[in-house]
């Protein structure tokens, strides 16, 4: 910054001599009186227009205060009203964010999601997930995606998600073709469990079906 | 703080006129994150944005109501136009790599950008969220001022200088603010929670089956160490958010935020996340030692693509000093010294006669004219090669060109 800084004081020196030969161009050049007045204001804001200048000031402080009372975690009812009014700015521009990574409490389970896929003719297969624990190096980069996905679903307020899920694999190719009557959306899952000495260990995998679906012919157009 | 020098210190900060390199550098590595982003999704690109993804928009538009930039909400609802809208942006992300209609290619980036994060909100990570609002600040940013083509043809068509002019940061100084923002914002976030306050989250955090990349050695395992982790991360996340505006403890702050997420990639699959963040480093690194940095780089390597080249060329020739400047601002490596043949009049002679009607090129070899010069001149430009080739290509057509000496 402080570079930057000098930079500036020395372009600002630039500035006021422009502004200088600005006022000596409005006593020697009759009709020069106005484009020295120009310089001279853009010398005051820092090559800006005044509107330009005031303009993004504004665009500055607007987004600064307004990130900031988005982002941090500060619990007052003021901060509330201001994240309400800021909305839907906010979510229209895609400014909406947040930083809580592995925040408050880190995630203390290991989970993982599977379809099971019940047919017309009674048999049944399993659909796995990809999971990225099983997956090769760059399959992780690629389908990563994937990992986030089952972390949402398998969280009970993404309910309204679960029949697009169980529509998505009763439409797989492999699975179309069978018929497929029921889906049944299944969570594997084993908790982390911390100790007295600080160690954790793992506690075993338990399994629960938690979306039943009945497919639609319409469902595999 | 009295608040003139707080309003002097506010202008300073945003508008106090810089070198536009970081930002066009950060533009070049910002292009390429989202390429990469794009890239890795190709093969599912249908499975979460297509009309029968994972999530179908009607859905989405259920669970997170609202009006919102979503580009995906106007186009039809088929693969064509999907798939149509991808190549569009993945051309969009390259030009905006180049420096080519930077301005245009950054509000088409950004827009595809928030579009492909509302259409699927569920799978989006903290590096997509920072590349958008990044990418928003980048809008306004003289992203295009340095390193790009934009600038190439400004210069060939005698609107600017080889001299790359200062603008004002202020655009720089929010993605800037920005990122800090990310690390104390996790540091307030993280403090908030007993594991990360008792040492014992980094324990718990490795125990995630899905986030294992690469093992670590086991010493690094104990648990003291475990423990140490959590408190330095802690400690770097405020420190990267709050004390990287000091000058003097910027640079030891940036190498340990590198040291950071690099180990971060190294033990943990959230794959681009850590690029996407590293890629905003290089705004807080000084215009001037970058070119100190760069300036040592071109004197260790540039003599490896060849002799210097002396470019004559005619200075009250407008055509010629303008192939000139661009000549001078695509020679990266400073392999090109230029002469104006009319300050060179003392030398006088046919040098000066010819590089009236064209550019000359001078080696130790003698002077070269026409596409013999051109092709000197590209063989020691990299960025050039290209043409180099294109030459060489066309002489096995048209054999026997002239080679005049001086």
């Amino acid at each position: 910054m402080g570079k930057s800084a000098e930079g500036g004081a020395s372009r600002r020196g630039k500035n006021a001599r422009k502004a200088e030969a600005a006022k000596e161009a409005n006593t020697l050049a009759p009709g020069g009186r106005a484009s020295g007045e120009k310089e001279l204001a853009r010398g005051q804001f820092f090559g800006l227009k005044k509107w330009q200048y005031v303009a993004i000031n504004g665009f500055l402080i607007f987004h600064i205060l307004a990130i900031c009372c988005w982002c941090l975690p500060f619990g007052s009812p003021f901060i509330a009203a201001c994240r309400g009014a800021l909305r839907p700015y906010f979510l229209w521009s895609g400014l909406f964010q947040s930083w809580d990574m592995f925040s408050p409490l880190p995630k203390a389970t290991n989970a993982y999601m599977e379809a099971l896929v019940l047919y017309k003719d009674g048999s049944t297969t399993m659909w796995s997930f990809p999971r990225m624990e099983q997956l090769s190096l760059t399959d992780r980069y690629s389908k990563e995606r994937y990992r986030k996905f089952v972390e949402t679903v398998l969280v009970e307020s993404s309910s309204p998600l679960w029949p697009d899920v169980a529509r998505y694999v009763a439409r797989m190719p492999e699975i179309r073709e069978n018929r497929p009557q029921k889906i049944m959306l299944v969570v594997k899952w084993s908790d982390i469990v911390a100790h007295e000495d600080g160690t954790f260990t793992r506690a075993p995998w338990d399994e629960h079906v938690f979306y039943s679906y009945d497919v639609k012919p319409e469902d595999l157009q | 703080m009295k608040a003139k020098s707080f309003f002097e210190a506010w202008n300073a900060f945003f508008f106090a006129e810089q070198s536009p390199i970081p930002v066009a550098l950060f533009r070049v590595i910002f292009g390429v994150m989202v390429l990469a982003t794009l890239l890795l999704l190709r093969a599912d690109w249908m499975a979460w944005y297509g009309p029968h993804a994972w999530v179908s928009l009607r859905t989405m538009q259920a669970i997170e109501p609202g009006t919102r930039l979503n580009v995906f909400a106007f186009i039809s609802q088929s693969d064509f136009w999907v798939r149509a809208l991808f190549w569009i942006f993945l051309g969009s992300a390259a030009s905006l790599t180049v420096g080519l209609l930077t301005r245009v290619n950054c509000l088409i980036v950004f827009v595809c950008l928030t579009s492909m994060d509302q259409r699927n909100l569920f799978i989006l990570h903290g590096g997509d969220t920072f590349l958008r609002v990044a990418g928003f600040f980048l809008i306004f940013a003289p992203a295009g001022a340095a390193l790009s083509v934009d600038r190439l043809i400004r210069i060939g068509r005698g609107k600017e200088e080889v001299e790359i002019r200062p603008r004002n940061p202020w655009a720089q100084r929010m993605i800037q603010l920005e990122l800090a923002l990310v690390y104390f914002v996790g540091f307030c976030w993280k403090v908030a929670g007993t594991p990360w306050v008792q040492g014992t989250a980094l324990q718990s955090i490795i125990q995630l089956d899905e986030l294992q990349r690469f093992p670590l050695p086991s010493w690094m395992l104990r648990p003291t160490m475990l423990k140490l982790g959590t408190w330095f991360t802690l400690a770097l996340e405020f420190s990267l958010g709050v004390l990287i505006w000091i000058r003097e403890l910027r640079y030891y702050l940036l190498a340990m935020g590198l040291f950071f997420h690099l180990s971060l990639e190294y033990l943990m699959n959230i794959p681009m996340f850590q690029w996407d963040v590293l890629s905003a480093y290089v705004l807080f690194i000084d215009a001037g030692d970058m070119e100190r940095v760069w300036k040592r780089v071109r004197e260790r390597v540039g003599g490896y693509f060849g002799e210097r080249v002396t470019v004559i060329y005619d200075g009250g020739s407008e055509r010629l000093r303008r192939i000139a400047n661009l000549l001078g601002a695509i020679d990266i490596f400073g392999r090109l010294s230029f002469v104006d043949s009319r300050d060179a009049g003392a030398q006088g002679g046919a040098r000066v006669k010819a590089a009236r009607n064209e550019l000359v090129a001078e080696t130790s070899s003698g002077a070269r004219h026409g596409s013999d010069a051109l092709q000197t001149v590209a063989s020691v430009v990299p960025l050039l090669w290209p043409v180099y080739v294109g030459l060489g290509i066309q002489r096995l057509f048209k054999p026997a060109a002239s080679v005049k000496a001086s």
